[in-house]
């Protein structure tokens, strides 16, 4: 590759960091179609270069398809390559009841191939949780993207959990608790 | 418009909506038979408002194919697993591996927080026409009555809430209560205050209050949680007592 070339594609490179990790608007991560804006039609290689540079820092760029399922519509983020380990997750500060609430909703909701009723969730999660800390949870993870809300009350998997969860690894782990130990993959 | 000819139809779609607004199959639905009794119908609508309600039975039986689709989807993927298996699993797993499997699959988004000018001004507006608190609640309330206040001791057994002897013997029942539950341990406050009607709560939470400012019972608060612990002490506290706003709400 000639210098010239190179320096720009360091130049844009630096770019999509830049965009992808600072905030734009409410939710974090930018539209495949903004990333075009700054970066030019080649957008998805630099990502993909983004992506190799982060990775000894242990992050990647991670794509969330969009509902038509096109590149312009995906959502780009940078995330953490590895989960934390359970000791790094709760010094954050999440507490471990929040996390369970949301770990069986995930659940349940996919089991019900990807919408339940909100009134049947609450229902389910009431035998483990107290009424007050299922109502709050769900209300914080509609909020925070994690759960999606529709105006029939139904509750679906939100772009939050799409972009942050291994939902197959989820449900593995959940299913194999209590048989045996699996490694995700 | 005849009601009998658009009976078929309006079940349709009333059959339609109930499967679109629960989890229930889609499949239930026989969207063949359905359509051949909206083609049965068809003639004898002219009409247009009930040619309408055909449309409409129409759009929501294109809703239920379209859910139909997604089900399968979803069966077809590895993430589809029986709902009762996973009701099972979930009511048999201790809270602590529940969260463990989720830490174990999830990847957090890594991303910079700061003040943009676009969340400044967003903050400047929600300021500028924010009412003040006498004017809030005006619509729902009225301008009328009393601000929210402390209501003492004292006025309680004058307005009759009870008598004092009452109120010591529910107070002494409180802390035998909070004494068995917490046996030395910190429990969570609002499980403890916790009861069948929000009136029954209020009291619990107005009574624990009494026993923790009489040094008989002691509080803890985890800011970053937001948990409130509370445990039952056997001997007096002695030191300067702090106090501490809490909220209790209903349901909450």
């Amino acid at each position: 590759m000639e210098t010239a070339d190179k320096a720009l594609l360091e130049r844009k490179v630096r770019k999509a960091f830049q965009v992808l990790v600072l905030q734009r608007g409410r939710n974090p991560g930018v539209k495949g179609w903004e990333l075009k804006r700054h970066l030019g039609r080649d957008y998805k290689q630099i990502v993909e270069v983004l992506s190799e540079d982060v990775s000894p820092l242990g992050m990647e760029v991670f794509e969330v398809k969009g509902p038509d399922g096109t590149d312009d519509t995906s959502r780009f983020l940078l995330r953490f390559k590895e989960p934390p380990s359970v000791s790094e997750a709760e010094t954050s500060g999440i507490r471990i009841d929040d996390l369970a609430v949301l770990a069986s909703t995930i659940a349940f909701v996919n089991s019900k191939q990807g919408r339940a009723a909100r009134r049947e969730v609450e229902h389910f999660l009431r035998d483990k949780f107290p009424k007050w800390r299922v109502e709050y949870s769900l209300d914080r993870y509609v909020k925070r993207g994690y759960l999606e809300q529709d105006d029939r009350a139904l509750l679906h998997i939100g772009w939050r959990t799409r972009a942050e969860v291994d939902e197959k690894t989820l449900m593995t782990m959940i299913l194999s608790r209590g048989s045996k130990e699996v490694t995700p993959p | 418009m005849d009601n009998d000819k658009l009976e078929d139809l309006l079940r349709i779609i009333a059959l339609c909506e109930s499967i679109e607004s629960s989890s229930a199959n889609p499949f239930e639905i026989d969207i063949k038979e359905k359509l051949l009794i909206l083609k049965h119908r068809l003639p004898e609508l002219t009409l247009i408002g009930e040619l309408l309600v055909d449309s409409e039975a129409m759009l929501e039986l294109s809703q239920v194919i379209k859910l139909q689709d997604q089900y399968l989807k979803a069966k077809a993927s590895s993430l589809y697993i029986d709902p009762l298996l996973i009701q099972l699993k979930v009511k048999l797993l201790a809270k602590q591996e529940l969260s463990e499997a989720f830490v174990k699959s999830w990847h957090p988004i890594v991303q910079l927080d700061q003040i943009s000018p676009r969340g400044l001004e967003r903050a400047f507006v929600y300021w500028r026409d924010l009412q003040p608190m006498a004017e809030r609640f005006k619509d729902e309330f009225g301008s009328y009555g009393v601000n929210p206040g402390t209501v003492g001791y004292a006025e309680l057994v004058e307005l009759g809430t009870f008598t004092r002897q009452q109120f010591e013997k529910d107070l002494k029942e409180l802390y035998q209560t909070l004494m068995q539950k917490s046996n030395g341990n910190w429990i969570d406050y609002r499980e403890f205050i916790d009861a069948n009607s929000f009136a029954a709560k209020v009291l619990r939470a107005y009574l624990l209050a009494f026993l923790v400012s009489d040094g008989q019972a002691s509080i803890r608060t985890e800011p970053l949680s937001g948990r409130v612990w509370v445990m039952a002490l056997t001997e007096k506290a002695a030191g300067v007592p702090k106090s501490v706003a809490l909220a209790v709400t209903e349901g909450a």
